[in-house]
Parts: C-alpha cells; structure tokens; sequence
C-alpha cells in the first residue's frame, strides 16, 4: 500500500517535469523547427527498421536486441524530439501487432532516441569513437530510466532471460533496485554499443545530398581528420564511464 | 513471429460497435486502479476482464493469446519472484538454498495479477478496434494528423518490409551466405542483410516526402474524413461514468492510507 502511493507521487513528479519540458522546447520553437515534412516520412521508415532488425537478429541468433537502430538514426539526423518519438512509436507499434506487454517500456525507447539526439547535437555521432561513447551515454540512461519500470511494473523480474542475473545477484543479498540495475547495467552497454555503431554505418553510407534534408543532417558529417587528443579524451570518458558503472552505481543504491 | 497481422477480428458485437475513445477509455479504467490507486483489487480485475470478452465474442482468440502470450511470461515470472525476491519471514516452501516465503509469494501473486490486467485489457482493445480506426477517431477529436500516419502508415510498411527481408535473407543465402553456423559469422553476416533493406527503404523517404506534400499533409486546414466514427450518446455516458470511477478510486486511496 505504502510503496504504491509513493509510485503514484513519482509518477506524478515525472510527468510534470517531461510537461515542462515539453512545453519550454515547443513555446521556444524548437520542437516545430525539427519535425518537418522529411521527418514525419522518415519516423515510419525508421519504425519498420526497428521492428524488421529485430527480427532478422532473432534468425542469427545473436545475443543483442538491436531493435532501436532507426530509434536512434532519426535522434541523429532530426533531432532529439523526433527521436524520442520515433522510439515511444515503435514500442505501441510492436505493441498492436506483436504483444501488448511492449507498452510499458515506451519510456525506454524514447530516451534512447532523446539521448541519441542530444549527444548528436554535442557533435559525438562524427566518428567510431565517439558513437561507441554516445552508444555508453545511452545504455546508462536506458537503465536509469528502465529500471523504475521494471520495478513498478515487473516487480524486478521480467520474462527475459537477464533475469536470471537479477536472481542470482538477489541470491547474494543484494537490494531489489541494486541488482536489477546491475543487470541492466550488465545487459544494455553491449547492445547499445552494437546499435550506435550500426547506425553509424548507415549514416555512414548515406550521401550528404540525402541527409542535408534532414532537419539535423550535419550532426551527421563524419570526422574524416582525427585528432590525437579528442580520441585521448573520448577514451578517458570511456573509461570514466566504466568506472562509474562499476564502482558508483551499487554503492548508490546499497542501502 | 509474423509481422503481417495485427490482432483485430472482424466480427460483430456490442464491444465492436463501441467508439474507439470509449474502449480506449475502459483500457484506462482497469489499468490505472490496477497499478495505482487500488493495487490490492487487481486479481478482481479479472472479471471484468472475462466478461467483457464474452461482450465482444472474441474468446477464441482472446483465450489463444493468452496461452501463448500471456500464460508463459506471468507463470515464468511468478515462480522466479516467489523464489527470489528478497524479504518476508513465514517460509512456506525450502528448497535447498531458496526459501519460498509467504510474503515473497504475494507480492509475485499481486504483481503478475496486474500484468494480467494490463496485457488482456490492452489485447480486447486490439481484438475489438482495428488501429486505424482508433487512430482516424483519435484524429477527428483533436490528435495531429502526422500521428496517425506514422501508425499507419507503420502498420502498411512493416509486411513490406518483411517480405523484403525475407527476399534478402533467401538471395544471400543462394548466394552462400552463412546464417547459421559460427557465432562470428553470424555477426559477419549481419551486415550484408541489414545494408540492402535498410538502405533501399531510405531510399524511398524522399520520394514519399514529395508525394505527401503534394497531397496537402502540412497544410493546417480542417481536413475532412471519408469514414465516419459514431459516437452516441451512450458512449459519452459511459465515458463520464468511467472517469468518475477512476477519480473515485484515487479518493478512496487517499482516504485509505
């Protein structure tokens, strides 16, 4: 009774804070400037590569998802909004035609595409190492903001096969919210590396003259110089990263 | 998995004739007590859930899903939270090293209950409402129309693209391609399926983008429908009734904690 009232005070505090955000970004114009006509086409598009990817990695069996690559290549080339869209849509998509228990993670999908964009924005889509840090950002804020769900609504323990890993770590006398944000923090950096870097490969391939349509194509111009000390502070971040997955994310939530 | 279908069956009931604000509507209703004004009623929420199923004589189809879709997860996730999750003193069940206690088997019980609530109510929407049917309803009441293209348009483009992908695996696989021996050639092999579907769907965002432009798609003006949704009278009552439902259990909550 308790815990659930304070969800609903979350909740509540979340939805606020996405309303005023919503509402700064479109009085100030900037949600309009990035959904024009080339957009809207391309969000569908964008759905359906989600959706099919994710499928033919089903027939390889590999052991990623991978089913956010548009998610993230329209959060590139129109913007973090259009992304965030794109990624919310694809989950009730999935939801209508594949199964319902989907909607629920739409709030995952839409900060990865919101977390593509912005990092896009900061110029780190331009070259490999970048988009393997930007792959990294990602994963930390889909299991920041996947975790919540997976507690209010799965109870910590979904369907998938990760839970054995929240499990076992429950075995060894970890918290609830400590184990199962180890195991989206084991789980999500390989996928969404894997991810950023195929839609970086897309990107890659698209002529200048097709991705200058786009509201956001120049966050897409790949870095062909490449600097020794951009790629020593893109390590350092990387490595920092780590660290922080490693050491600071249990100890956070130890109590 | 198919991609080609969505759940919609086209027979007609009372559910089927229902505006699509109205079931959206009823969605809401079961999902929003369930999760959080009124969690402790959630396995009562099934009743409802039935009847309502028989309403739209969608049984067959509701009852297949749930052994397919539904049965598997909340069972899997039952067993593993009784025996994992963490607290409670009353140990019912020892095995070995895992101990199933009585509190841990509650809050599973509460938890897949819900899930239940909200996958089923979801897919009797889906069974009685044919997407674009909501979505044109949704429309007319004040949605921006890009909305609904995406989702439907969506829903057109994805056996498309399927059947596209399926051309794509069988021509590279004629061609030798390996799809299903080691694991580092099955990621080698990722990328010759990926490039051809994904580039050749790009390729055609352009010219779609002209297409709708000429069709009107930013014109701002009032655009009319050529399918009209009712929406009786009884309907609106029905919705009235379920917001103050809703509103009422939130009250009931506050009252109760």
């Amino acid at each position: 009774m308790e815990v659930i009232s304070q969800n609903a005070v979350y909740f509540a505090v979340v939805a606020v804070i996405m309303i005023l955000l919503f509402a700064w970004a479109y009085f100030t114009k900037r949600i309009q400037k990035d959904f024009i006509t080339m957009t809207w086409v391309l969000i569908p598009v964008a759905i359906a590569i989600n959706l099919t990817i994710g499928q033919i990695v089903l027939v390889l069996k590999l052991p990623v998802y991978l089913d956010s690559i548009g998610t993230v290549l329209v959060g590139v080339i129109c913007g973090p909004w259009a992304g965030a869209l794109t990624g919310a849509l694809s989950n009730i998509i999935a939801g209508i035609i594949l199964d319902p228990g989907w909607f629920p993670w739409f709030p995952v999908a839409a900060a990865i595409g919101a977390t593509a964009g912005v990092m896009a924005n900061i110029g780190y889509f331009k070259n490999w190492w970048k988009v393997v840090v930007t792959g990294f950002v990602i994963a930390i804020v889909a299991t920041v903001v996947g975790t919540p769900i997976s507690i209010a609504i799965f109870g910590g323990i979904s369907a998938s096969g990760s839970s054995i890993i929240t499990a076992f770590l429950l075995e060894t006398g970890r918290s609830l919210v400590g184990a199962v944000l180890t195991t989206n923090f084991i789980a999500e950096p390989l996928d969404k590396i894997a991810t950023s870097l195929l839609a970086f490969a897309i990107i890659d391939g698209l002529s200048a003259r097709y991705l200058s349509r786009f509201p956001r194509g120049e966050n897409a111009a790949v870095e062909k110089g490449q600097k020794q000390t951009q790629m020593i502070i893109a390590l350092v971040v990387v490595v920092l990263l780590i660290l922080f997955g490693i050491f600071i994310l249990p100890s956070l939530t130890a109590g | 998995m198919n991609l080609n279908r969505s759940f919609f069956v086209p027979v007609n009931s009372p559910l089927h004739n229902l505006n699509p604000l109205t079931k959206l509507a009823l969605v809401f209703s079961m999902i929003l007590p369930a999760f959080l004004s009124l969690p402790q009623l959630a396995p009562f929420l099934a009743i409802p859930i039935l009847i309502a199923v028989f309403i739209g004589r969608v049984q067959k189809q509701y009852f297949n899903l749930l052994l397919k879709l539904v049965l598997p997860t909340i069972l899997f996730m039952f067993v593993m939270q009784s025996l994992f999750l963490p607290g409670g003193e009353t140990v019912i069940l020892n095995l070995g090293i895992f101990d199933v206690t009585r509190e841990s088997m509650q809050s599973a019980f509460y938890t897949v209950s819900r899930i239940f609530v909200m996958i089923s109510s979801f897919a009797i929407l889906l069974l009685t409402t044919h997407p674009s049917e909501l979505m044109s309803d949704l429309t007319r009441r004040g949605l921006p129309g890009q909305f609904a293209y995406v989702i439907i348009s969506t829903l057109q483009i994805l056996p498309q693209m399927q059947a596209k992908a399926q051309t794509i695996i069988a021509a590279q696989r004629s061609r030798g391609l390996d799809t299903e021996s080691s694991f580092r050639k099955r990621i080698g092999s990722l990328v010759p399926l990926v490039g051809p579907l994904v580039f050749g769907s790009l390729v055609e965002v352009e010219e779609r983008a002209i297409a709708i432009e000429a069709r009107g798609f930013t014109s701002k003006r009032v655009k009319t429908s050529l399918h009209e949704i009712p929406d009786p009278a009884f309907d609106k009552i029905l919705r009235g009734i379920l917001v103050i439902l809703v509103i009422a259990s939130f009250t009931l909550n506050l009252w109760l904690s």
